[in-house]
C-alpha cells in the first residue's frame, strides 16, 4: 500500500474544478477528452499521492478515452475525486473509478447535448436575436447572462454533486427533469425565431423598400415560409440563403 | 487607399480569442456569432454592422451543435470574420453602416464556417499529436510535462482564426471603394437583400431549433407579431 496523502482542501477542489474549464483545450479524435481530464484532476491526485509511482499510475488511468458534454463532465470530475480519495485510502479499487466514467460519459454526453447544445443554446441565442429590435447591443449582453446563468450554475452544481455522491449523482440529476425542461425551451426557440421573421420581413421591408415596402415585406414573409419548406426538404442552408439574396437583389435593382 | 492596422490588429485579436472560447476554454458563449459579432462592431467602432450582422448569423447558424465527434460549421469564424469585413468597408466608404454593406459582407463571407471547419480538422490532427506526445511524457514519468501539453492544444486556434479574421478586416478595406462603385440599382438590390436574408435565416432557427412542432411554434410567433404590426400601422393611421 502507497503513502496515503492529506485530503483535498477546498483551495485544490477549487483548482481542480477552474482546470476543468480547459477540459477540451486539446480535443483530439483518439482519446477526444483525456488529456483534458488529466489536466483538470493533476492537482488533486499530485496531493492524494505523494509516492511518485502512485501518481503515475493514477495519471495514466485518466489519460484513456473519455469524451462526454463539456460542462456535465463537472459532474464525472466531481466523481472522480470522490472515488480517487477513496481509492487513495485503500476503500476500493482503481477498477471502480474506471468504471464510473465508462458508465456515466455516455448518458450524462446524450444529457448535456440535449439541454445545453440542443435546446439552452438555440433558445437563449432565438430569444435575444428576437430582442435585437428593442434591446440593440444590450442583446448580446443579455445572451450572456441568461446563458451562463444556467450554465455556470448548473456547472458548478454538477461538480458538488459528484464530489458528495459519487455514483448516487445519477438519481440526482435525474431529479432535474433536463429533457422536459428542454423540449420547452426548443419549443420557445422556435417560436421566437418565427416572430423575427415576421418582424423583420414587414419592418426591414418596410425601411429599404421605399414605394415597394409591401411587395418587400409580402415578398419576404414568403421566403421565409418557402425557405423553411426547403430546408426541411434537406436542400443546403447556404443555397437556400443565397437564393433569397439573388431574388432579392434582382427584385430591388429592376423594379 | 488608408488602412487602419490598428483596427486590423483588434480583429485579429478578438477573432483568435473568441476561437479559443468556441471549443478550447469555458464556452460560455463569447463565441456565439450573436455576442462575437456585436462585440466586433463595438472593438471596430460599428457597433450597427456586428449587431445586424450577428442577429442574421445567430439565426442562421443557430441549429448547429458540435455532438461527440462531429463537427459543425465554424460559426464563430463567419461571425467574426463577416462583421470584421462590414465594419473596415464602412471606415473605407466612409458612409457608414448601411444594410447594403451588410449584405454584401454576408454574402462573401458567410461561407468561412466551411473554412473554420476544414481549419478545425486540422487543428484536431495537430492536438492528436500532442495526445500521443503527452502519454508518452507520462510513460516516461515527466507527469508535469504530460500536462502541460494540454494547453498548447489552444494556441494554434488563437493563431490561425486571429490571422484569418485579421484578413477580412484587411479585405474590407480593399472592398469598401468597390461597394461605392456599383450601380445604384445594384446597391438598391442589395439593400433589399438583407431583409430576405434575414426572413431566410429565421425560417432556417425555427427549422433549426429542433421542437418538436416547430412550424406550429413558428407559425405562430409569426402570427402574433404580423397580427401586433397590422394593428399598430392601423391604429397610427387612425
Amino acid at each position: 500500500m502507497s503513502v496515503v496523502g492529506p485530503p483535498l482542501t477546498r483551495r485544490v477542489l477549487v483548482h481542480v474544478f477552474l482546470r476543468s474549464l480547459f477540459l477540451q483545450a486539446s480535443w483530439n479524435p483518439q482519446g477526444m477528452q483525456n488529456l483534458g481530464l488529466a489536466y483538470a484532476l493533476y492537482p488533486a491526485l499530485e496531493r492524494l499521492y505523494p509516492d511518485k509511482q502512485a501518481l503515475e499510475t493514477a495519471v495514466r488511468r485518466h489519460l484513456v478515452f473519455f469524451n462526454t458534454h463539456p460542462y456535465v463532465a463537472a459532474a464525472i470530475v466531481g466523481g472522480v475525486l470522490y472515488h480517487e480519495q477513496r481509492i487513495a485510502r485503500g476503500e476500493e479499487s482503481p477498477e471502480r473509478v474506471v468504471a464510473f466514467k465508462a458508465a456515466l460519459m455516455g448518458p450524462l454526453a446524450a444529457l448535456g447535448d440535449g439541454f445545453f447544445w440542443l435546446s439552452l443554446k438555440p433558445a437563449t441565442g432565438a430569444v435575444c436575436a428576437a430582442l435585437v429590435p428593442l434591446l440593440a447591443a444590450w442583446a448580446a449582453v443579455l445572451f450572456l447572462i441568461l446563458y451562463n446563468l444556467v450554465h455556470l450554475t448548473l456547472r458548478a452544481r454538477l461538480y458538488l454533486l459528484g464530489l458528495s455522491l459519487g455514483d448516487r449523482l445519477v438519481e440526482a440529476v435525474a431529479r432535474a427533469n433536463l429533457p422536459t425542461r428542454g423540449a420547452k425551451l426548443r419549443a420557445v426557440a422556435a417560436a421566437c425565431a418565427g416572430g423575427l421573421a415576421a418582424w423583420l420581413a414587414v419592418s426591414f421591408g418596410d425601411n429599404a423598400g421605399g414605394r415597394f415596402a409591401p411587395l418587400l415585406s409580402a415578398g419576404c414573409l414568403a421566403l421565409g415560409v418557402v425557405s423553411y419548406l426547403l430546408v426541411a426538404r434537406q436542400v443546403p442552408n447556404y443555397v437556400v440563403l443565397y437564393l433569397a439574396a439573388g431574388l432579392a437583389c434582382a427584385a430591388g435593382a429592376f423594379l | 487607399m488608408n488602412v487602419g492596422w490598428t483596427l486590423v490588429a483588434l480583429a485579429g485579436v478578438w477573432g483568435g480569442l473568441v476561437a479559443v472560447e468556441r471549443k478550447a476554454f469555458l464556452q460560455a458563449m463569447f463565441s456565439r456569432p450573436l455576442v462575437a459579432a456585436t462585440a466586433m462592431g463595438l472593438l471596430l467602432n460599428d457597433v450597427p454592422s456586428g449587431l445586424f450582422i450577428g442577429m442574421l448569423l445567430e439565426l442562421f447558424h443557430l441549429g448547429t451543435a458540435n455532438l461527440g465527434a462531429s463537427l459543425p460549421d465554424n460559426d464563430t469564424l463567419s461571425a467574426t470574420g463577416t462583421s470584421a469585413a462590414a465594419a473596415t468597408m464602412a471606415v473605407a466608404t466612409g458612409a457608414g453602416s448601411t444594410p447594403a454593406l451588410w449584405s454584401l459582407s454576408i454574402l462573401l463571407f458567410v461561407g468561412l464556417a466551411r473554412v473554420g471547419l476544414l481549419v478545425d480538422r486540422v487543428l484536431e490532427r495537430y492536438s492528436a499529436r500532442l495526445a500521443r506526445k503527452a502519454l508518452a511524457s507520462a510513460e516516461a514519468g515527466q507527469l508535469t510535462r504530460a500536462m502541460r501539453q494540454n494547453l498548447w492544444g489552444m494556441w494554434p486556434h488563437f493563431a490561425l482564426f486571429g490571422m484569418i479574421t485579421a484578413a477580412c478586416a484587411l479585405a474590407g478595406f480593399f472592398l469598401g471603394p468597390l461597394l461605392e462603385r456599383l450601380p445604384l440599382p445594384v446597391l438598391r438590390g442589395l439593400a433589399w437583400a438583407y431583409p430576405a436574408m434575414a426572413s431566410v435565416a429565421a425560417s432556417i432557427a425555427a427549422r433549426g431549433s429542433h421542437a418538436r412542432r416547430a412550424p406550429m411554434y413558428a407559425g405562430l410567433g409569426a402570427g402574433a407579431v404580423t397580427l401586433a404590426v397590422l394593428l399598430f400601422t392601423l391604429k397610427e393611421r387612425l
